[in-house]
């Protein structure tokens, strides 16, 4: 249809339908003269008018409309099916989920090669910036042409989705490789130093890889050739923090993007500095290989609690036990492991090329020594062994290692015995941890697993959370939340309640305290920020010992005694401007104020 | 949450395309993009809790977020709206595609027929056809199809859209008619053209 045509029918029409029938008809007829094809598009659109405001067609917004298309299908747009189209790739086979999305099967249709292709959780590639920084980074990565790293094709957007398609190896993960074997000493060298190598290229090009761990480290099937994957994909799925490196754009707040799974099995090979989320560089990836290492050699996992937060406090505060206390391993293998995971990075290899020399010498010396070259698994060490292992020290001690290994161990255990026994009191300090785990709740149930964070993120209607805290040092703690409600503040007490510790306000020192601590908090239906008051104090606080009465599951703690109320406003008002230096991590927070009371409140904010 | 690019940034952009400048609003369509596809994300997951997306109340909160309040003149309020409407529509259309997607999974996937009688008007289609036709229109008649972006896609009212594109309030209400009229006739296969 022509513009004018179309113009024309329109003119008619806007008038005519202001009209009732029989003047309609009369007066379409006047306008159209002779033109019956003119009056007949006419007709046919008052009649498709009357049937749309029959239908109600388009009343409302189309959102509403397909609102019932964007939940349940929606919800995983990421999934797709064998033999769909996707781009120019044809979808063969699902190699698995991982936290970032979906990786699959994919044929190239225009180079007819297989790939693999991993299709990112929309929420991961929302960030644009930031996938920005991910695709240079893993590009050059793939540039470097070194055989262990894992050759990236394309990155690329199909249906509104992010995707990298990658070269495919036919072969296993070094963590379903692991899966209930113990491997040979000479494997478990050539592992490593092919991960060494593949970090080495890539520290050379300035880029960290954060995030080496089993799941990331490919076997091939029919050489043995390692790969490591996803170098930069870590860069989307990092959290920020004030302490954390600078980038671009100073004005990105704190968040917490990644989903709950991809913490809980990445956190074990986390540093201490990626721990507490301070500036990372290189000598990070240092330290996640000789946990690998440290996994391979003795079949555990050296840092690893029964929640994220245990698993944190442990990366920071433990010193794993040796792993010849555990194997018979060369003790230069446990040097060299123990070097790459000092807790502070200036400790450990410097780089990756180092940690690749020392290697390769123990390997030369391995190949050497007829006895160590059956690749048979290390043998755990039974009391029968221990005699047996003191010979074979010896030998060690003539290659010169024993001292510098003795030496490294004393150092070790002094220090660890010096964490757990001796708390890092200073005087009149109050210094307390805490974190927030997370749990979502639909049609309250839980769902999907929890997650834990340092502090403030948005809150949604359904998630339920739980405060943990822990200090070094012993003390009186009292938590009190304060909802958005404008005037004179109602508090409801949250700790001591008779759950949480039995009821009592003195906690013991270093040790962790969920509140509540089988249960959840759930913020009631009024939104704005909450504030969670945490006070710690060296002496009993006579202002809130009281509020223990209130704590009741029926009243979700409500303190309705005004002049109690009153009373805590104004210990909280004294001391508001006595405020704690506040060292955000990446999962935990923690407080210090100088003298006998810390006070803090953490703003919660929710929909 | 998100990182929200800086108001001043936006607040600037919505004045220099308001004051002709094409290239502005290229810069700004895409951080408009981001904030209203999260955010129709999150009211999208409400949905499933049984609430109606609002898309009049998403655009709003988009525009508190993105947009310097002290700074900002009325009129950019109008152009906001205009381009958050074009932007749900793409959102929605998006959606819609790649639900098509999913559901025609392996090609020529077998229906069984308890599958097949099951089948309801599908949502999605009529949405991708309907953008079809909106496409057509715009042809012949742009304002007429603005006028209906910006009421079915960006939930204005008609004293909103008159404001965004100058007219008044009887060309909107007429504008729509027709236009209503006329996708409806595509949409039902009852036209003929």
């Amino acid at each position: 249809m022509t513009p004018d045509r179309w113009q024309k029918i329109s003119r008619i029409f806007k008038s005519a339908i202001l009209l009732d029938n029989e003047a309609r008809a009369a007066y379409v007829e006047s306008q159209c003269g002779r033109d019956e094809s003119l009056r007949v598009e006419v007709e046919k659109l008052i009649e498709s008018h009357g049937k749309a405001d029959a239908d109600s067609f388009m009343n409302g917004v189309a959102a509403e409309a397909v609102a019932p298309l964007l939940t349940d299908s929606e919800a995983r747009p990421e999934i797709l099916n064998k033999g769909q189209r996707f781009g120019s790739y044809i979808i063969l086979d699902s190699l698995g989920s991982g936290g970032m999305g979906e990786v699959y099967l994919a044929r190239d249709t225009r180079l007819d090669r297989t790939v693999a292709l991993k299709v990112l959780s929309p929420d991961i590639s929302e960030d644009k910036r930031r996938m920005q920084r991910f695709r240079q980074e893993a590009k050059v990565a793939s540039s470097l042409n070194q055989p262990n790293i894992l050759t990236v094709f394309e990155f690329g957007e199909a249906d509104g989705l992010t995707f990298i398609a990658t070269e495919f190896i036919d072969g296993e993960t070094l963590r379903e490789h692991l899966h209930g074997k113990r491997l040979g000493l000479g494997e478990i060298v050539d592992i490593s130093l092919q991960v060494l190598a593949a970090l080495d290229a890539a520290h050379e090009a300035r880029i960290v890889h954060r995030d080496i761990k089993p799941e990331n480290v490919m076997l091939r099937r029919r050489d043995h050739v390692v790969k490591v994957l996803d170098f930069g994909l870590a860069k989307i799925t990092e959290h920020k923090s004030p302490s954390a490196e600078h980038d671009s754009d100073p004005e990105a707040i704190t968040q917490f993007r990644t989903a709950p799974g991809i913490i809980m099995g990445t956190i074990n090979y986390m540093s201490p500095e990626q721990a507490q989320a301070h500036k990372i560089d290189e000598r990070t990836d240092i330290w996640s290989t000789g946990v690998i290492m440290y996994e391979m050699i003795t079949g555990k996992i050296p840092f690893s609690g029964s929640t994220t937060s245990h698993t944190i406090v442990q990366i920071l505060e433990k010193y794993p036990v040796p792993l010849t206390k555990l194997v018979e391993a060369p003790a230069e293998l446990e040097r060299i492991v123990m070097k790459a995971l000092a807790k502070k990075p200036n400790d450990r290899f410097q780089t990756a090329k180092d940690m690749l020399g020392d290697l390769r010498s123990l390997q030369k010396r391995v190949e050497l020594d007829a006895e160590l070259k059956q690749t048979l698994p290390l043998i755990t060490r039974t009391q029968d062994d221990l005699w047996r292992q003191k010979k074979r020290v010896l030998v060690f001690a003539l290659l010169g290692m024993l001292l510098v290994t003795a030496a490294i161990f004393a150092v070790n255990i002094w220090r660890s015995s010096r964490v757990s026994n001796i708390p890092p009191v200073t005087p009149a300090q109050r210094t307390l941890t805490y974190w927030i785990t997370v749990q979502k709740f639909k049609n309250n149930n839980p769902y999907q697993d929890p997650f834990t964070l340092a502090g403030e993120i948005n809150f949604e209607a359904d998630y339920r959370i739980r405060v943990n805290v822990r200090s070094p040092q012993p003390g009186y703690l009292y938590i009190l939340n304060e909802g958005p409600a404008s005037g004179t503040p109602e508090y409801n007490v949250v700790f001591p309640t008779s759950t949480a510790n039995n009821g009592a306000s003195l906690v013991p020192a270093s040790e962790t305290i969920l509140i509540p601590k089988t249960s959840w908090l759930r913020f009631d239906t009024q939104q704005g920020i909450e504030k969670l008051w945490l006070v710690f104090s060296e002496d009993v606080l006579a202002e809130l010992e009281p509020v223990k009465q209130f704590a009741s599951i029926e009243t979700g703690g409500l303190i309705t005694d005004p002049a109690l109320n009153k009373s805590i406003k104004d210990l909280l008002d004294k001391h508001s401007s006595n405020k704690p230096e506040v060292e955000k991590g990446e999962s935990l927070t923690t407080l210090k104020a100088g003298g006998k009371l810390l006070i803090y409140a953490v703003k919660l904010e929710h929909h | 949450m998100a990182r929200t690019p800086p108001q001043h940034e936006i607040t600037q952009l919505l004045a220099q395309w308001r004051e002709g400048n094409q290239s502005a609003l290229d810069d700004l369509y895409p951080l408009v993009y981001d904030e209203l596809h999260r955010l129709a994300r999150r009211y999208m997951s409400r949905e499933r809790k049984g609430h109606t997306l609002q898309t009049t109340a998403l655009i709003n909160e988009a525009y508190v977020r993105l947009v310097d309040q002290k700074n900002v003149q009325w009129a950019n309020r109008s152009h906001f709206f205009a381009i958050s409407a074009q932007i749900m529509r793409r959102i929605l259309i998006d959606h819609a595609r790649r639900h098509q997607y999913a559901k025609r999974g392996g090609g020529a996937r077998q229906v069984s027929l308890e599958e097949a009688a099951t089948v309801v008007p599908d949502q999605s289609e009529e949405l991708l056809r309907l953008d079809e036709a909106l496409k057509s229109l715009a042809e012949m008649d742009p304002r007429r199809s603005q006028v209906v972006e910006l009421r079915y896609f960006g939930g204005l009212n008609n004293e909103e859209i008159a404001g965004v594109l100058h007219i008044s309030e009887n060309t909107v209400t007429r504008d729509w008619n027709m236009a209503r009229a006329w996708l409806y006739q595509q949409l039902t296969g009852s036209g003929a053209n």
